[in-house]
C-alpha cells in the first residue's frame, strides 16, 4: 500500500543559485534582465534558493540583509557552508570560521528565512575515524540551527550513519547524481522530521570529473525521471518531514529552473487531487 | 546584462616573487629597495615589515632606523615582469579579455562573455586563485564584481589575503561605509580636499551633488561623482591590443642619474628594436619610454614617428627628447624600457631618383652594419655611443 503525501508538509522547490547569464539565452528570464533584478524576478517564480556564493565566500551579514530586503516575506534561502568548513579545513582554526558563518547568516535567522544550512562535503570525505570525528565536532559546533548534510561517498551510506542524523535532527540530503563508482547512492532516507532535502545534480557521467562545471551540470531530465522522483517525494519523503526543500543545480543552459517546474507540475498534479 | 570582473591581486607582489625564490625569507619582515644608491627608498615590503611602519616611498635610512634586523633585497623588474607573464599565460585560458600592469601582480579579467564556457564568474576566479597556488605558490586575493573599481576596492578590503564577491546591485552599499582612500584614482589631493570638508567616508561624499563637487574639483568632478557611486564603465583593455608592440628593457645595475648612461643603454634598445622591426620588415609608428625609479614610481613619455622609422639613427634623434621629457625627476632610474608601437609595412619599393639625403646613407650604413654581424657574428660591430669606456659605470 503506498503512503498518501502529507499535506501540511510545505515544499520549496528551487534551484542551486540564481545569477546565471545564461538563464537570459535560454528564456527563463527576460531578455536584457540586469543581473541586479535576477532575484527578484526569480522570486516571483520560486520560493527558496541555495546561496552558492557562500561557499565561496564567508556571508557577510550586512549583505545577507540587504539580500533579505530584496525578496518576499516568505522566502527562504539554503546557506552552503563555506569551504573552509567542508574542502579546506584547518586544523585550530575552524571552529572560528562557524562562529563567523553563524554571524555572517544572523541575518536569516532573524528574518525567519532560512531554510537550513547545506554542509556539501567533497568526494575524498570518506567515512574515517578522522573526518567522522570532524562532522561530530562541526554538527556540534552547528547545534541549534537547521542543518542538511550532503556526502559525495558512498562510505556514509549506512544506517549508522542515519541513526546518528536522526539522534541530531540532521537532515541526510538525498541526491539525485550520476551512477559512478563511490558516489553516494540516491536514497530516500528522512532522517529529520523538520526537514527532507533533495539536491538534482543531473546524471552526466562523462562531465562529472571533467572539472568544469559546465560540463558537470550539464543535464536534462527526463519526464520519466522526474516522475519517479515526485512519487517517491510525495509518498515517502513527505509523509516523514514537516517541510522539504528540493533544489536543481543542473544550471547549464537554464536546465534547473525549466525542471524545477516541471516537478512543481508533477507534485501539484496530485496535490490538487488530493484536496479535492 | 552587468559585466563579470573578478579582480586578481597579488599583495606585495616583488616580495611574493622573492619569497617563492627565497622561501627562508618567509615571515621575516623583508623590504626590497635598490641597496648601493643614495637616498634610496623603500620599493616594496612585506606584510611584516608594514606592520613594523615600513611604508612604500620611505626612506631606506629610516626603515632602516624602524629595525635595524631588517632583511632588504634589491629590485628586479625583469624578474617581476617574467613572473607576470607567466600568470597572464594561465588567466588567458580564461578570458582573452586580461589587464594587467607589467609588474604590480594585479590582473583584471572580464568574463562576461565567457560563462557558457567556464561557468560562474565565481568559480573561474577560485579556480585561478588555486592555479596560482599550485604552479606558482602564490596566494592571491581574489574578488568579483560588476565593473574594475568596485573589484579592486573589494581586494582592498581583504587585503593581504581572502577573497570578496560584490553582488550585482549592491555596489553602493557596499562602499558605503568605506573610507574614502580605498577608491582608486583618488590622488592625494583628492582626498586633503575631501578631508578638509571633514568627509572621510563614501557615504558622506555622497552627500555631496554634482554641482557642489564641480567646486573643488573642476573637470574631475563627473568621474568623483562616479565613483563614489560604484560607477565605472571602463574596459578591461584587451591583451591583443598589445601585441603589436615591440618592448625592451634595461636595468642598470646600480641606479643612475648619470646623462651619458641613460643615452647609451637608450642606444642599445633603439638598436636592438630597429633590428627586430628590419627583420619583420616593419617600422615603428609610436615610441614610448616608461622610466622606473628606485623608489618604484614611473614616469613615461610617448611620441608618434613621422615618418614610421626602422632607422637606428633616425629613431635615436627622436628618442633623445623623449628621454628628457620623461626623465622628470632627481631620484636615480633603476629601470627604462622602450616600447615601439603602432607597427607598420616599411617601404617595399625604394625611390626611383634617390636623392642621397642623410637618412638614405644612414639607411645604407644600418644595413651594411646588419651584414657586417651576421657575417663575423654579433657585435662584430657597433655604435661608438655603446662602447663603455674604461672606469665607467
Amino acid at each position: 500500500m503506498t503512503k498518501k503525501p502529507c499535506l501540511a508538509c510545505k515544499l520549496f522547490v528551487g534551484t542551486s543559485g540564481y545569477s546565471y547569464g545564461e538563464w537570459i539565452d535560454s528564456g527563463f528570464y527576460p531578455s536584457g534582465t540586469h543581473s541586479s533584478d535576477m532575484l527578484d524576478f526569480y522570486t516571483r517564480i520560486f520560493h527558496a534558493t541555495e546561496l552558492n556564493y557562500t561557499w565561496y565566500q564567508m556571508p557577510k551579514a550586512p549583505a545577507i540583509e540587504r539580500m533579505c530586503t530584496k525578496v518576499p516575506k516568505n522566502f527562504k534561502f539554503a546557506a552552503k557552508l563555506t569551504r573552509t568548513m567542508t574542502h579546506e579545513i584547518k586544523k585550530g582554526q575552524w571552529t572560528k570560521q562557524v562562529m563567523l558563518f553563524r554571524q555572517g547568516i544572523e541575518p536569516l535567522i532573524q528574518s525567519q528565512k532560512l531554510l537550513c544550512i547545506l554542509i556539501q562535503l567533497p568526494p575524498y570525505f570518506e567515512r574515517s575515524i578522522n573526518f567522522r570525528n570532524y562532522l561530530a565536532a562541526l554538527l556540534d559546533e552547528l547545534a541549534g540551527l537547521p542543518v542538511a548534510v550532503e556526502f559525495r561517498h558512498d562510505s556514509w551510506a549506512n544506517d549508522k550513519v542515519f541513526s546518528e542524523l536522526e539522534r541530531r535532527k540532521v537532515t541526510l540530503v538525498s541526491v539525485d547524481e550520476p551512477d559512478l563508482p563511490s558516489l553516494f547512492p540516491p536514497l530516500d532516507v528522512v532522517t529529520n522530521p523538520d526537514l527532507f532535502y533533495v539536491r538534482f545534480h543531473g546524471r552526466n557521467s562523462k562531465g562529472w570529473r571533467s572539472g568544469n562545471m559546465q560540463k558537470q551540470f550539464d543535464y536534462d531530465y527526463a519526464q520519466r525521471e522526474l516522475e519517479k522522483w515526485a512519487a517517491t517525494i510525495k509518498t515517502t519523503m513527505m509523509a516523514q518531514a514537516a517541510a522539504g526543500g528540493i533544489f536543481f543545480n543542473n544550471h547549464v543552459r537554464g536546465q534547473a529552473p525549466k525542471n524545477a517546474l516541471r516537478l512543481i507540475d508533477l507534485l501539484l498534479k496530485d496535490y490538487h487531487l488530493q484536496k479535492t | 546584462m552587468s559585466r563579470s570582473i573578478i579582480h586578481l591581486n597579488i599583495a606585495d607582489f616583488a616580495v611574493a616573487v622573492e619569497s617563492n625564490i627565497q622561501p627562508s625569507l618567509k615571515g621575516y619582515p623583508l623590504v626590497i629597495a635598490p641597496l648601493g644608491a643614495p637616498r634610496a627608498v623603500v620599493y616594496d615590503m612585506s606584510d611584516e615589515a608594514y606592520k613594523e611602519g615600513i611604508r612604500k616611498g620611505m626612506a631606506l635610512a629610516r626603515a632602516k632606523r624602524i629595525n635595524k634586523k631588517i632583511k632588504i633585497l634589491p629590485p628586479s623588474f625583469n624578474r617581476y615582469e617574467r613572473v607576470m607573464k607567466d600568470l597572464l599565460k594561465q588567466t588567458f585560458a580564461f578570458t582573452p579579455l586580461i589587464e594587467s600592469g607589467t609588474s604590480d601582480g594585479h590582473i583584471f579579467l572580464d568574463v562576461t562573455g565567457s560563462g557558457r564556457l567556464f561557468g560562474p564568474s565565481v568559480d573561474v576566479a577560485f579556480k585561478l586563485k588555486k592555479a596560482f597556488k599550485k604552479t606558482f605558490n602564490f596566494d592571491p586575493i581574489w574578488s568579483v564584481a560588476t565593473n574594475k573599481l568596485v573589484a579592486k576596492v573589494a581586494t582592498r578590503v581583504v587585503k593581504p589575503v581572502g577573497e570578496y564577491i560584490v553582488a550585482p546591485g549592491d555596489e553602493k552599499a557596499f562602499l558605503a561605509p568605506l573610507p574614502l582612500n580605498l577608491i582608486p584614482g583618488l590622488i592625494k589631493k583628492d582626498l586633503t580636499k575631501f578631508f578638509e570638508f571633514n568627509l572621510f567616508f563614501i557615504s558622506q561624499a555622497r552627500v555631496l551633488t554634482l554641482e557642489q563637487l564641480k567646486i573643488p574639483f573642476h573637470f574631475r568632478a563627473p568621474l568623483i561623482y562616479d565613483w563614489i557611486r560604484g560607477i565605472d564603465p571602463t574596459p578591461v583593455t584587451t591583451l591583443c591590443e598589445n601585441l603589436s608592440i615591440i618592448s625592451f628593457d634595461h636595468e642598470f645595475s646600480d641606479d643612475t642619474n648619470t646623462a651619458d648612461l641613460l643615452k647609451r643603454a637608450l642606444y642599445l634598445m633603439v638598436e636592438k628594436t630597429c633590428k627586430t622591426l628590419r627583420n619583420r620588415r616593419l617600422t615603428g609608428g609610436v615610441t614610448k619610454i616608461i622610466l622606473s625609479y628606485s623608489d618604484g614610481l614611473q614616469t613615461t613619455s610617448r611620441l608618434k614617428l613621422v615618418p614610421p622609422t626602422s632607422n637606428d639613427m633616425a629613431m635615436f634623434k627622436k628618442c633623445i627628447p623623449l628621454l628628457n621629457k620623461a626623465w622628470t625627476r632627481r631620484v636615480r632610474i633603476r629601470h627604462m624600457r622602450l616600447t615601439c608601437e603602432k607597427l607598420c609595412q616599411g617601404a617595399i619599393q625604394a625611390d626611383l631618383f634617390s636623392t642621397g639625403t642623410k637618412e638614405t646613407k644612414q639607411g645604407e650604413l644600418i644595413l651594411a652594419m646588419d651584414k657586417i654581424n651576421e657575417k663575423f657574428g654579433k657585435n662584430s660591430i657597433k655604435a661608438g655611443l655603446t662602447i663603455k669606456v674604461k672606469n665607467e659605470g
